[in-house]
């Protein structure tokens, strides 16, 4: 199966509220990881905040992303004008 | 430990964003417009902002000496720039207000047009060599073993020490050797001249005493070049 194959079946198939959930938790590492560097400005947590910090929560964002693409693709969109039904008869 | 305003601000913003995903995880609200757009804010907005003023704080404090003396293997570098009684160049500039607590920044950051991106690549890689081999040395290895990357730049001494000034010019052997000393043929910082920065790292090399630096400055050259 080629990527973008793959790729289409993941938006069709995929749980929202699982990945939401996904998102939640990287999200959380990734705010503990870059508010340990505001604390403590060691050569360890500050470049864990600014790479692997920073990269979970990218990770985290891109899932929250994937979610909106799902609902784009899920929803169904109506004309916001009604269709054009030619004039009424006059009679 | 000292935080700034700006990092009270992002420890904000990280409280807020891990309450709204602590909710979701808690209460699993429905991911309508109003649940996206709320998410919206907890998984992008607020992360963001914590992530942009992380990243301001974090490269301020890349320049620090806590940062630099955050590995073992600097301790005695730090040491000796913070040591009221050391006469070394390192511990004169670290008294001073324009070198402060960010001396080794200072002293050892490239002035160059991409000075700042290449200062932190070269930390970089003290990271990987910290990482890959400083970090299992003692005391003495680290004396032994660690030395500068490249020969330090005069460059770096004239960004405050301008080679024109009257005072400068009146030492015999500033004169002597003004031409060697602008382009860097001519350490500064040699064993010659005003002694290494660091001279403790260097056990077996001369290096002169304060008194001589004083009257080679105030009084001459003892050469009489």
């Amino acid at each position: 199966m080629s990527p973008r194959a793959r790729l289409k079946k993941f938006f069709d198939t995929a749980s929202r509220s699982k990945l939401m959930i996904y998102a939640c938790v990287l999200g959380l590492i990734a705010l503990a990881l870059m508010s340990w560097s505001l604390f403590d400005q060691g050569w360890i947590p500050v470049m864990v905040a600014m790479s692997v910090g920073q990269g979970i929560g990218t990770l985290s964002l891109v899932l929250f992303l994937a979610i909106a693409i799902i609902d784009l693709r899920r929803a169904e969109f109506r004309p916001s004008l009604p269709p054009n039904r030619g004039k009424p008869d006059d009679d | 430990m000292h935080i700034s305003p700006l990092s009270w601000i992002a420890l904000s913003c990280a409280f807020v964003a891990a309450g709204i995903m602590v909710y979701y995880l808690v209460r699993r609200p429905r991911l309508d417009l109003a649940g996206m757009s709320l998410m919206f804010v907890g998984l992008g907005v607020l992360p963001i902002m914590v992530a942009l003023i992380g990243n301001m704080q974090g490269l301020d404090a890349t320049e620090r000496q806590g940062f630099c003396g955050s590995c073992h293997t600097m301790d005695m570098w730090i040491e000796d720039a913070n040591d009221p009684n050391s006469t070394s160049l390192a511990a004169i500039h670290s008294r001073t207000n324009k070198f402060g607590g960010k001396s080794c920044y200072v002293c050892h950051k490239d002035y160059g047009m991409y000075g700042y991106a290449l200062t932190k690549l070269g930390g970089m890689g003290h990271v990987y060599k910290f990482l890959s081999e400083w970090m299992w040395y003692d005391r003495d290895e680290v004396i032994e073993k660690i030395h500068i990357a490249r020969p330090f730049k005069n460059q770096n001494c004239m960004q405050c020490h301008s080679t024109t000034g009257s005072i400068w010019t009146g030492v015999a052997d500033h004169n002597g050797l003004l031409d060697e000393l602008r382009s860097g043929e001519t350490s500064c910082v040699s064993a010659g001249c005003h002694g290494y920065a660091h001279p403790f790292s260097k056990p077996d090399e001369e290096t002169p005493s304060s008194d001589e630096v004083h009257t080679a400055i105030h009084g001459g050259s003892p050469e009489g070049t």
